[in-house]
């Protein structure tokens, strides 16, 4: 039996858990001390804290106050949005008391996991925000209950999703859960966010939208009926998996008049607003609501929807559109379920006049502050790379042919390595430079790039335009294969692991496959590579240095939204000064046209074709995006793949490199 | 498009399991010259698919007088392999199409170029 100890609160004898509790208590205490300030007391007051009883822990008011019920006396429960903590303030000291006999060590089910709680005494309580309300920002407003249960099944019935992504697909590239889109009245481009106003979709908008849109008009929201409307469906993730979200975007301005509707049904959401200073709103969206943008909220703040499981929602007024106040006295989590917006917009055909030029692409296309992350699904992944990849090297595809012409000599070698009939797959073969390398093997290409394709069997070599990630070629005809500088154009590590494996699949056993990726490390064993000796236009890179736009080189995490609970939104993609080290992994780089494409008496500001930026003096700058690999990511990222082994790997000349043989 | 890469081309349509061989439609064919080396013509009869080229040569119009079935010993038979090489690398598919077997997809062809893409909704 342990003997008391003389502390002045009264101790019963200690168990071996009770003990474990008391040292578990103590050690969440330090750990509260040091990162949130918060002081600890060992003598009785009226405060508690609840150590993992926090809405950043995934627990929610209501649980909390569930097992806080039975005290009478509880005046204030405060949770602040994301932390690991909560604080409890009872009417008396000695109610306060026995809450903690009662609860410190107490066990909580929290989104499928054990959360351990454990309770100490605060003399203050000291928590920013208390009684503040968030403001909306301006031109937004929620119409709650818009449409009725019965015209929601109704809407959502009548979207056929027969023709879109198929999340039941259980292929590797598709673990993440989709975003489901589907464009009605016109279709929206991805590649540079607007409309081809010249192609009308036939159909125009379905008939079930009608009444909807009737009830606009006559409670006077809009003044014109749209003839736009995207289907967005969001589905959540599994557990330990995030959902889907949108990046943080403005609608671009030259593509849609001002009042922009948005529908939500299916399941309630947050969406987050940003001004340009940084303000930050978060957004309560219920379901069956209509949410208006207008003006300063249309034009100005961009809006997005965090990829997550639960956000932090008003535990008041829990089925109102609210912008989520930061109030702690008034917030708790709800779980994401399936929603599916019906965003109606009104195409339009003069250019902006808004009174907000710095994100106005018609008033300002050189500075557009476009903000371009990381895609989290892949359907964003394919816009991204149809945006930074394909479009550019469709319009680049003769320059850059042009500044395509000396092999790298060990890919040379690999290929006059080979046995003579050899069957050679060069996928993602640019303009050909490999393809007629050894004439003593068959060597087939294929690009993406129609253009660049086209390329190619004007040389007179047998090349077809497709995909990497699935090339229409046998499996196992290929005695070896090469992907020279193709898969760090792939957005996600699972494309880009999807693109080894179709390599594999192409390879007959005992086949090779030669690999080149850009390295982030431009500079190895003290030599730096050729991209950065050369200045002034050179066969590896024909761009000279310049800087456009914007010049941020580093690759700094977006700010966190003020109710992200999860991990915040995806880093941004930095723009690459050419000729200088890479900042980061994924970056967008410049590429300067030259030669044949510019037409006669431009204007010095205009957006050229595809969205390039014309600097005035007229050469237009592409960005494409890469995902540059650091030492030793490329054989991780080839040792995922089963039926193959890593023969060598090597640094040549800024690539990093790898011959992989299939084994069976 | 070559014979030969006819011959490896399959269809990858989702969901399909016999994308193989792809049908031609011809509307544009070239015959040229080309170099005729018996080894290589050799060292290429295993990687292929017999029937399929036969299929694709009668497609465009230029099975003439290739057998339906491989000789045995082709690699000495000279005249055989003569009539391999012409069918493999001196026909050509200018303008056409190529047909999925299965979902009856259609791929284009045109100046030489198959354009094997699918949409997003196909993939």
């Amino acid at each position: 039996m342990e003997p008391n100890d003389g502390a002045s609160v009264k101790t019963t004898k200690m168990t071996k858990a009770n003990k474990k509790v008391i040292r578990k208590q103590l050690k969440a205490s330090h750990t509260l001390l040091k990162h949130e300030g918060i002081e600890t007391v060992s003598y009785p007051t009226q405060n508690l804290v609840v150590a993992n009883g926090g809405l950043g822990n995934g627990v929610s008011r209501e649980q909390l106050q569930d097992i806080l019920k039975g005290s009478s006396s509880v005046k204030c429960l405060l949770m602040p949005p994301n932390k690991p903590y909560a604080f409890v303030t009872y009417g008396c000291t000695e109610d306060a008391r026995q809450c903690h006999a009662a609860l410190n060590g107490r066990q909580l089910q929290c989104q499928g996991r054990t959360v351990t709680l454990y309770l100490s005494f605060v003399d203050k309580v000291v928590e920013s925000h208390v009684g503040m309300k968030a403001e909306m920002p301006p031109g937004l407003k929620v119409l709650e209950d818009f449409v009725s249960p019965e015209e929601e099944v109704q809407l959502l019935e009548a979207v056929d999703w027969s023709f879109c992504d198929d999340p039941g697909d259980n292929t590797i590239q598709k673990t993440l859960k989709h975003r489901r889109v589907k464009h009605f009245g016109y279709e929206f481009r991805y590649d540079n966010n607007n409309v081809d106003k010249n192609k009308p979709l036939s159909g125009g908008l379905p008939a079930v939208c009608h009444p909807v849109l009737e009830r606009c008009l006559k409670e006077k929201h809009i003044s014109i009926w749209p003839d736009q409307l995207t289907v967005n469906q969001y589905q959540p993730g599994q557990v330990l998996m995030s959902s889907t979200g949108i990046p943080p975007h403005v609608d671009t301005h030259s593509a849609f008049e001002d009042t922009i509707l948005s529908l939500s049904l299916g399941a309630k959401t947050v969406m987050d607003f940003r001004h340009p200073d940084g303000r930050s709103v978060a957004v309560v969206l219920p379901r069956r609501s209509l949410l208006l943008m207008k003006g300063e909220s249309r034009y100005l703040w961009t809006h997005g929807i965090t990829p997550r499981r639960l956000d932090i929602v008003p535990a008041r007024d829990a089925e109102r559109s609210v912008a989520v106040t930061p109030d702690p006295c008034d917030l708790t989590l709800n779980e994401r379920g399936t929603r599916t917006s019906f965003t109606f917009r009104k195409v339009r055909h003069m250019p902006c006049d808004c009174a907000y030029p710095s994100t106005c692409d018609s008033q300002r296309p050189l500075e557009v502050p476009q903000r371009f992350s990381l895609p989290c699904t892949d359907v964003d992944a394919v816009q991204l790379e149809m945006r930074f990849v394909h479009t550019v090297y469709d319009e680049i595809a003769g320059h850059f042919s042009r500044t395509r012409h000396s092999p790298w000599p060990r890919v040379g070698d690999f290929l006059r390595s080979l046995v003579p009939g050899a069957v050679v797959a060069d996928v993602g073969c640019g303009n050909g430079k490999y393809l007629g390398i050894n004439p003593a093997v068959f060597t087939l290409g294929c690009d993406r790039s129609h253009s660049l394709v086209q390329i190619c069997a004007d040389r007179g070599f047998q090349a077809f335009t497709s995909d990497a990630l699935e090339v229409p070629l046998r499996s196992g005809v290929c005695d070896a294969c090469i992907s020279i500088a193709v898969i760090h154009h792939f957005s996600t590590q699972e494309r880009r692991l999807t693109a080894v494996k179709e390599l594999v699949r192409l390879l007959k056993p005992g086949g090779k496959a030669l690999l080149y990726v850009w390295a982030l490390e431009q500079e190895y064993n003290r030599q730096k590579s050729k991209y950065l000796k050369e200045r002034g236009v050179g066969p590896v890179e024909g761009v000279e240095p310049g800087s456009v736009g914007q010049m941020d080189t580093t690759a700094a995490r977006t700010v966190g939204t003020s109710s992200s609970a999860a991990k915040s939104s995806q880093p941004e993609l930095s723009i690459h000064r050419n000729r200088t080290a890479f900042g980061s992994q994924d970056l967008l780089v410049p590429w300067h046209l030259r030669g044949g494409v510019q037409k006669e008496g431009q204007e010095p500001s205009h957006i050229g074709e595809k969205g390039a930026l014309l600097a005035s003096g007229s050469t237009p700058v592409y960005h494409r995006y890469y995902h540059v690999f650091r030492e030793g990511e490329l054989e991780e990222l080839c040792r995922k793949v089963r039926n193959a082994t890593i023969e060598t790997s090597y640094y040549d000349q800024g690539n990093w490199c790898v011959i992989l043989e299939k084994t069976l | 498009m070559k014979l030969l890469t006819h011959n490896m081309l399959t269809s990858h349509v989702k969901g399909v399991t016999k994308g193989y061989p792809l049908l031609i439609k011809a509307t544009e064919v070239k015959v040229s010259e080309v170099e005729f080396n018996p080894q290589f013509v050799s060292r290429m009869i295993p990687k292929l698919e017999w029937s399929a080229l036969v299929q694709a040569a009668e497609e465009v119009g230029h099975l003439n007088d290739l057998p339906t079935e491989l000789l045995p010993d082709y690699e000495n038979n000279e005249e055989f392999l003569r009539k391999v090489h012409r069918v493999l690398l001196e026909v050509e598919v200018l303008e056409g199409s190529l047909r999925c077997p299965e979902s009856g997809r259609e791929f284009p062809i045109s100046r030489g170029i198959p354009n094997m893409l699918l949409n997003e909704d196909e993939a």
